[in-house]
């Protein structure tokens, strides 16, 4: 157990925590968007599956590190768009289309990855690039801040950036506002003149680059290469990430950090010999009992609001 | 006055219409998934003839593959049926799967227990798998009746802690340690449900789905419970002025929609298998999810739902060992298929002028008829 706790506490174990969490902020972060624009968009891991897909094959094949960037962006977006044009434009029930495309998703890719590689597994057979780290200047000379905060990857750090951008979009531009009226009151916003399905399926394409980002780490980055269902779950772990912040996307990055915690204990739970099967039900149990905290808590603020206008007037 | 507005032929009216239309769009989104399926083949077969012809037929060429394509249809009806329960009440409920797998672990635990007499024994396995299904696809709901957590959500978490939880009661518990793979002791024969056609696989779970999916049909449409649960699916707050317990009416339809996906895994691996041996979800939920899209939720056309998944299933089998054409290329033509036939303004156009087209031709009648007046 005192071991346990000493690796909890090691610099590695932080710094493994950023990794894991990584994918999930990607992905909170899209969720969020889209529950800005009031569509709920399962097909997260889809679009990470082919966002992963795509930047490894244009990566292999461009010897770029932009063409496979660009290439897994496009392939995101597509899953994204037809996403998009089926739940807005032909009135299509989006856990269906969601359900739908995660299964295109995993099978797309699997299909694709046996026309390039001839292997149905992993793309190992290809050498595609990966995003390299970062050793940030000044701060990875400070002993102990140094280890836990420099040597990351670039997209661990884009993460972050990304948690501050989507802030700024979402309650500080004019984008953001729309985005949000149409989320809210998509009757009121439209009287006001603004195309209301137009603003959803920009936040949607929006949401589905940042995703599209979160599967791009987990192929170049988190692994050196592509393999079947790679996902695995973190699709839907956003979105509970994404519920459980309420909406705010600094709450959302402090969830998913919870959960990347989780998954970092997993791994190391498993090689002090307890039985895997909890460490690994962990995440999820956490994200149930969250939720039901955090509807508690919110019904109460509610309540407070009511009474504290009730006394006024 | 409106009986002598016949127009010659038989009278139709909008709702009609739109019923007709709904079957072309599946019929079209079925023949969209078979393009798909052709156009993929001939990209990676070296012999497309011989492949396209396997995918439409090959279920069909020996005693063998039917009974194959008979034991991929029995669990379809389960979750089928426990989906279109859960959805018809408006619940987005995604537990069926780990409700499923639940169900054969738990299900699997009970049948290792010597000395229960035949019959006896499965119908305790089945209870058994029944609760805990229920407990999966109960726990989402309760967290929705009491604190407004979002269903979908949740229950996506709930099948992770149910395959963890079933995996560590295989893996720890009851792990066969001599089987030489990962899998739980043998089941006593008196668990095992018998073969129903002599010299096939195909067994008496056959049966049981049936029943699963008259059930299912007759609770939501012969019942108070199911109508209940029903208006409560089209409009909550309807259902509430009108008396109805809304929030333990969902409770108890989304148990009933565990209880049997529950069964249905014990039902599956007490017929295919001697012992336990998934080692991770088996997808039966998410299959249940297209059948109740494809059915619309109503029990009654689930087989026809499961038949029809099933048979691409199993063409995907046969395509798997006689050429190189990937298994996959059928879980692409099953998103095709389910992602037309949820698009509800396709080929609205056409209806739209259809609906149009049968107003204005009544508006005529009706115009004709005032003037001979």
């Amino acid at each position: 157990m005192q071991d346990l706790l000493r690796v909890i506490f090691s610099y590695g174990f932080l710094s493994s925590v950023f990794r894991m969490a990584t994918p999930l902020i990607f992905v909170a972060l899209a969720a969020l968007i889209g529950s800005k624009a009031d569509v709920l968009c399962i097909a997260y891991e889809g679009i990470m599956l082919f966002a992963a897909f795509g930047g490894v094959i244009g990566s292999a094949y461009a010897h770029s590190l932009t063409v496979g960037l660009l290439s897994g962006f496009l392939m995101g977006l597509i899953l994204t768009a037809i996403f998009a044009y089926f739940v807005l434009y032909l009135n299509a029930e989006p856990m269906i289309v969601g359900l739908a495309l995660n299964i295109f998703g995993s099978a797309g890719t699997v299909f694709g990855l046996f026309l390039f590689t001839g292997s149905k597994s992993s793309s190992s057979t290809l050498a595609s690039l990966t995003f390299p780290a970062v050793q940030i200047p000044l701060i990875k000379d400070i002993p102990v801040l140094g280890d836990i905060l420099s040597g990351h990857n670039l997209l661990t750090y884009l993460a972050f950036v990304a948690v501050g951008v989507v802030y700024f979009l979402v309650f500080r531009t004019a984008l953001g506002l729309r985005i949000r009226s149409v989320g809210e009151a998509p009757h009121a916003a439209e009287s006001l003149g603004i195309n209301v399905k137009r603003t959803k399926f920009i936040a949607l394409m929006i949401s589905g680059l940042l995703a599209s980002l979160g599967g791009m780490f987990m192929s170049m980055a988190y692994l050196p290469n592509f393999s079947r269902d790679m996902i695995s779950g973190r699709g839907f772990i956003g979105i509970a990430a994404q519920n459980l912040g309420g909406g705010r996307p600094l709450l959302t990055m402090i969830w998913t950090l919870g959960f990347g915690a989780a998954d970092a204990l997993g791994n190391t739970a498993q090689s002090f010999r307890l039985p895997s099967q909890f460490a690994q039900m962990t995440p999820y149990l956490v994200t149930l009992i969250g939720l039901v905290l955090m509807s508690v808590s919110v019904k109460k603020r509610s309540q407070k609001k009511l009474l504290a206008k009730g006394e006024k007037a | 006055m409106k009986n002598k507005l016949a127009l010659g032929k038989r009278e139709l009216n909008t709702a009609q219409v739109t019923l007709r239309f709904r079957l072309i769009r599946t019929a079209i989104s079925l023949l969209l998934g078979l393009a798909v399926a052709f156009l993929l083949i001939l990209w990676v077969s070296d012999n497309p003839m011989r492949d396209m012809s396997n995918l439409l037929v090959g279920p069909l060429s020996n005693t063998h593959r039917i009974a194959v394509l008979v034991n991929m249809f029995v669990p379809l009806l389960f979750t089928g049926t426990a989906v279109s329960l859960m959805f018809s009440a408006g619940q987005i409920n995604l537990a069926a799967e780990g409700a499923f797998f639940s169900g054969a672990v738990v299900g699997t635990c009970v049948a290792l227990i010597p000395g229960i007499p035949f019959v006896l024994h499965f119908l305790l396995c089945a209870l058994a798998a029944a609760i805990s299904g229920a407990f999966f696809t109960g726990i989402p709901a309760l967290m929705n009746a009491k604190f407004k957590v979002m269903t979908v959500v949740s229950s996506l978490m709930i099948n992770y802690v149910a395959l963890f939880a079933g995996l560590y009661i295989i893996l720890n518990i009851v792990r066969d340690p001599t089987a030489g793979f990962e899998a739980s002791y043998k089941f006593q024969k008196s668990a095992q449900l018998p073969v129903l056609i002599p010299g096939t696989t195909i067994h008496v779970g056959l049966i049981i789905g049936f029943l699963m999916v008259f059930l299912g049909w007759f609770i939501q449409y012969k019942t108070g419970f199911g109508y209940q649960y029903r208006t409560i699916g089209k409009n909550p707050r309807f259902a509430k002025f009108s008396g109805i317990p809304v929030a333990s009416t969902l409770v108890a339809v989304q148990m009933l929609g565990g209880a049997i996906a529950g069964i249905g895994g014990a039902t599956e691996v007490l017929s295919l298998y001697d012992r336990f041996s998934y080692g991770g979800l088996t997808n039966h939920g998410w299959d249940g999810i297209m059948m109740a899209v494809l059915a619309r939720n109503n029990p009654k056309y689930i087989p026809l739902a499961a038949l029809f998944l099933a048979y691409i299933r199993t063409s995907a089998d046969v395509l798997n060992r006689t050429s190189q054409v990937p298994t996959e290329v059928v879980n692409i033509v099953q998103a095709v298929i389910i992602i037309f036939i949820a698009a509800e303004r396709f080929l609205y156009g056409w209806e739209h002028r259809s609906i149009v087209k049968l107003s204005e031709q009544r508006l005529e009648a009706q115009n004709e008829q005032l003037q001979e007046q």
